[in-house]
């Protein structure tokens, strides 16, 4: 008992003010509250029995125990929670007979089946450690406050939680449970884990045991959880699915109900047409019939007559019956040769008739298919779709139907085009020189070929050696002006004419010009080219030459390179990969890059951002390669001057990239900003020379960067 | 050889995984970290072998160089081995940390204690390929080899003395001299002995000066901030002079702001690994 009081004493701190009843030394009091007031003479007969017990800890413990099953009882109708029947009713059951004090020690030894370490688990709620307990101080308050928020914990979850696990117990006051028997799957005190059935068992910390019981909560909620979510998934699926049926259900009836009705109105057609075709057999047989029949009549009355006149001929005097007689005989004679048709001109017998029902079996049939699509509709006629020879046409579908297949027909309309006086215009010429391109597209330029304005030009192309020799030709129309970008594939030979257009109609063609969609092809631009260099005849060529007598600088200009002695390129204005290489001499002071088409003219490459290059100088044996922009360039050294750069210009990834071709060295990458196109830019800061190549692929090893 | 896997991860992919196996040339136990990328699931793949610097284990370089990603989309293997032999109880081979354990210079050591055990540049050149050829799916007539600092000096050896061997080559700042620095006059004189002409045998820059074989085309990074460099134990420009002199292609990229450090290399591994795949997948 003192120990109990200790301990009652001990967990008064923890003692929560609307469970102070609890407290021992209030079993005597009034201040019984009035929660359980029907409980308060049987839990003081207990405290009474258990004074006066005078037992072992168990005893002690059984008390306690009970004490609280009382409780915890109360609590299970007072928080509603009468679905916990292994709690209620074990302590019922417990409670209700066993009062006597005798009761306890085996009680409370018996008491280690699952159902009461159910409940003690459930005491302990969340904080469940042995220290808390203490020594099986069940019948405190505190174990009560414990007990009432793990009911608010609990509430609600699973009911196989309570299963689970076991959380220790403390059966003696010496020795609480602190171990957990994996095996048994029970709390039990480390000194058993020696003795008894659990010698061979694992065993691990209480602590650990709780963790675990925590964790498997924790999955079982989790799992829980994510089933709400997939039931609530498959629920939307089934409503949808659900409203699918019914469309597909309305669909299906429409379609029956109509090819019903024509097979309906199908018979009950030809059952008229029947009904009547037979009503005319009737009557033309009829009709014959009565022929017959008025014809018999008039034979007979004919026959009758001769009869009689023949009898009165018997009875004359015998000159006067000769006379007749001879007469009669001719008569006779003649009336008996003509035939008479004694065949029954229509037979009373309707042969049986032949119904045709195919047309209906086919209606029967046709059922079950597909109903024919509703019409197309043409779009109207884009820009640029027609050639002279060929139309693009667009239509778009009724999104219900099913179609296997389209047919497209046509037929020529009489063109209204108004006075064909006006003569057509000659053709344009194609500035063959300026022709840029690369592996995607081609920019196009020429000249009018006419005094007077033309209304529109027409590109043709075709594909050079395609298989369909009679050549498809792609044509591009209405181009307003005298240039023209046309995107093409790659890897390909296109041979390409314009057509000026005007009132009096189009123009023959134009000479041709080949373009190839290998690499990319550009031409110097001698109009930014400084007055001291010089481009060759094919525009790849740049010289500067050796000159004794010092020049002037030229003034100033805006497209004309006037300090740095320079000369752009007209790349096409198409954002991709492009790719071009320039070959140099080791000794040769060069600088090549790409630069925006205003850079400054005042300044040398490189000296600003519009421009990104490399340079190389050659001076006291020494080589120097700078890479510049904006006047900074990293510390580069390279060992093998290159005698040729490729230049590989990539608008996607933001990079201008430089290498030694012969090595297929990487020499350097730029990032550069490219919001606007870029031209190839060449200087010469020396005599010299440099040539350029394109139309080239990227090499291989070109590619990895 | 018996090879027993320590650990494995995946990364990008692919797995890096580190060994350890009884070494013939080294007579000790060595561990060595090989990267196989996906690509490697269905066929085999180029090999490229890193050679760590002074102080490291095969530890370093993968969990700080960053080169996953690259040698995954480049389908390389990469194998990264110890930088000398552990755990011989050589007298005096932990006392500093330039010389002897983590320091082994890629060389074969002529001089006693260290000819038994010090053996790398036979290591790296022979036992190592050969027991990657038979247990990875590498082809072996694909290798490149790079490093950093004193594996930057392996690297380049390994090449020039090896020519038609590897692809390509590359250095992280690498001691290009070791004859005429510090580090080297310490290792040379305790692995070769005095005798300077064994020296050069394992000096890049001398090398390239005999150098007779086929193209090799080197990248070198250098950290301009680089501590090392500014003490004089890298000399990166006697050895640019010698490749100027005798025309091996090289491109040395002096970068500015960067030291010595892990942080460096990391910065550029992805245009090293570029670089090797440019030779290796061609």
């Amino acid at each position: 008992m003192e120990e109990e009081s200790g301990e009652e004493l001990g967990l008064d701190r923890s003692t929560p003010k609307d469970f102070h009843f609890y407290h021992m030394d209030l079993y005597d009091s009034e201040d019984r509250p009035q929660l359980f007031p029907e409980e308060n003479p049987r839990m003081r007969k207990e405290v009474v029995q258990a004074e006066t017990a005078n037992e072992s800890t168990g005893a002690g413990d059984g008390k306690a125990q009970s004490d609280l099953r009382e409780e915890v009882e109360e609590l299970v109708h007072l928080y509603g929670l009468e679905d916990d029947h292994e709690l209620g009713d074990e302590f019922v059951d417990e409670n209700m007979p066993k009062m006597g004090v005798s009761e306890y020690p085996p009680y409370g030894m018996k008491r280690r089946d699952p159902a009461r370490e159910q409940r003690d688990w459930r005491l302990s709620g969340e904080a469940a450690e042995a220290e808390d307990l203490g020594f099986g101080g069940w019948g405190s308050a505190g174990q009560c406050q414990d007990l009432r928020e793990v009911y608010r914990y609990t509430h609600g979850r699973a009911s196989e939680e309570y299963e689970c696990y076991v959380i220790p117990e403390e059966e003696d006051e010496e020795e609480a449970a602190d171990v957990f028997c994996v095996t048994c799957k029970t709390p039990i005190r480390a000194f058993q884990k020696v003795f008894d059935e659990h010698k061979e068992h694992e065993v691990i910390p209480l602590s650990e045991a709780l963790e675990s019981a925590k964790d498997e909560i924790h999955k079982n909620m989790y799992k829980l959880e994510k089933q709400i979510i997939d039931m609530e998934n498959f629920a939307n699926h089934l409503e949808e699915v659900f409203i699918t049926v019914e469309e597909n259900f309305g669909k299906q009836e429409q379609n029956f109900e109509s090819h019903y009705n024509e097979i309906l109105e199908t018979l009950a057609q030809k059952y008229e047409e029947k009904i009547q075709a037979l009503g005319e057999k009737k009557k033309e047989r009829l009709e014959a019939l009565y022929g017959q029949l008025v014809s018999c009549g008039e034979n007979l009355d004919t026959c009758k007559e001769l009869m009689e006149t023949i009898e009165e001929m018997c009875h004359e005097e015998k000159v006067d019956f000769i006379k007749d007689a001879v007469a009669m005989a001719d008569r006779l004679g003649k009336f008996l040769k003509t035939k008479t048709d004694v065949e029954i001109s229509a037979q009373p017998d309707f042969e049986d008739q032949t119904l045709d029902f195919s047309d209906v079996e086919q209606l029967m049939d046709s059922i079950n298919t597909i109903p024919a699509p509703s019409a197309p509709v043409i779009n109207p006629q884009a820009p640029n779709s027609a050639t002279g020879s060929s139309v693009r046409v667009c239509w778009s579908l009724y999104s219900d139907d099913t179609v296997e297949s389209y047919q497209l027909s046509y037929r020529p309309v009489q063109d209204s085009s108004p006075g064909k006086d006006q003569a057509a215009p000659s053709p344009p010429i194609i500035k063959t020189k300026e022709i840029r391109s690369c592996e995607e597209a081609v920019l196009i330029c020429w000249e009018s070929g006419n005094l007077n304005p033309v209304d529109s030009y027409t590109v043709e192309l075709t594909q050079a050696e395609s298989p369909e020799a009679s050549g498809v030709t792609e044509s591009v129309v209405g181009i307003p002006t005298c240039e023209s970008l046309v995107q093409l594939q790659p890897g390909q030979s296109y041979i390409i004419y314009v057509r000026a257009l005007n009132m009096g109609g189009p123009s023959v063609r134009s000479e041709p010009a080949t373009v190839h969609t290998i690499g990319s092809y550009f031409r110097l631009n001698k109009d930014t080219c400084h007055p001291w260099l010089a481009i060759s005849q094919d525009g790849l060529t740049i010289i500067r030459s050796e000159r004794s007598t010092p020049r002037r600088e030229p003034p100033p200009s805006d497209t004309r390179f006037t300090r740095c002695v320079a000369v752009m390129g007209n790349l096409i204005p198409v954002r991709g990969h492009h790719y071009w290489e320039v070959e140099v001499n080791e000794h040769l002071d060069y600088t090549v890059g790409v630069a925006f088409e205003d850079v400054p003219k005042q300044e040398d490459l490189g000296a600003n951002c519009l421009s990104w290059c490399m340079r190389h100088t050659f001076a006291s044996s020494r080589h120097k390669y700078e890479f510049l922009h904006n006047r900074t360039t990293p510390d580069i050294r390279i060992t093998v001057p290159p005698k040729k750069i490729g230049i590989l210009l990539d608008y996607e990834n933001s990079k201008l990239s430089f290498f030694n071709v012969d090595l297929s060295q990487h020499l350097y990458t730029f990032s550069c900003q490219l919001h606007k196109f870029v031209h190839p830019c060449f200087s010469l800061e020396k005599p010299g020379c440099l040539k350029i190549h394109n139309g080239i692929s990227m090499p291989k090893h070109v590619t990895f960067y | 050889m018996a090879l027993k896997q320590i650990s494995s991860n995946k990364c990008f992919g692919g797995l890096q995984k580190v060994f350890e196996h009884d070494s013939v040339e080294l007579n000790c136990k060595m561990k060595f970290a090989v990267y196989l990328p996906p690509k490697a699931e269905t066929g085999k793949c180029p090999a490229l072998y890193w050679l760590s610097g002074l102080t490291c284990t095969e530890q370093n370089f993968i969990s700080k160089s960053g080169y996953h990603q690259a040698a995954s989309e480049h389908g390389l293997v990469v194998i990264a081995p110890d930088t000398s032999p552990r755990g011989c109880n050589i007298k005096g081979e932990d006392e500093s940390w330039d010389f002897g354990t983590g320091a082994g210079f890629y060389v074969d050591a002529t001089e006693d204690p260290w000819k038994t055990n010090y053996r790398m540049y036979s290591y790296v050149t022979e036992e190592l390929p050969q027991l990657i050829n038979a247990n990875f799916p590498v082809d072996p007539q694909r290798t490149s080899i790079f490093g950093h600092s004193m594996g930057g000096h392996g690297a380049l050896i390994c090449a020039l003395k090896n020519p038609g061997k590897y692809k390509s080559v590359s250095a992280f700042a690498p001691i290009c001299n070791p004859v005429l620095c510090p580090w080297g006059k310490k290792a040379f004189s305790g692995y070769l002995g005095t005798d300077q002409s064994k020296w050069k045998a394992y000096d890049a820059t001398h090398l390239v000066k005999s150098y007779p074989g086929s193209q090799l085309d080197i990248l070198i990074d250098q950290g301009k901030d680089d501590q090392f460099l500014l003490d004089g134990q890298l000399l990166p420009d006697n050895f640019i002079a010698a490749c100027t002199e005798k025309k091996i292609p090289v491109v040395f990229r002096l970068q500015e702001g960067y030291d010595h450090s892990y942080y460096f290399i990391a910065t550029f591994i992805t245009d090293h690994i570029r670089h090797h795949a440019k030779y290796l997948n061609a």
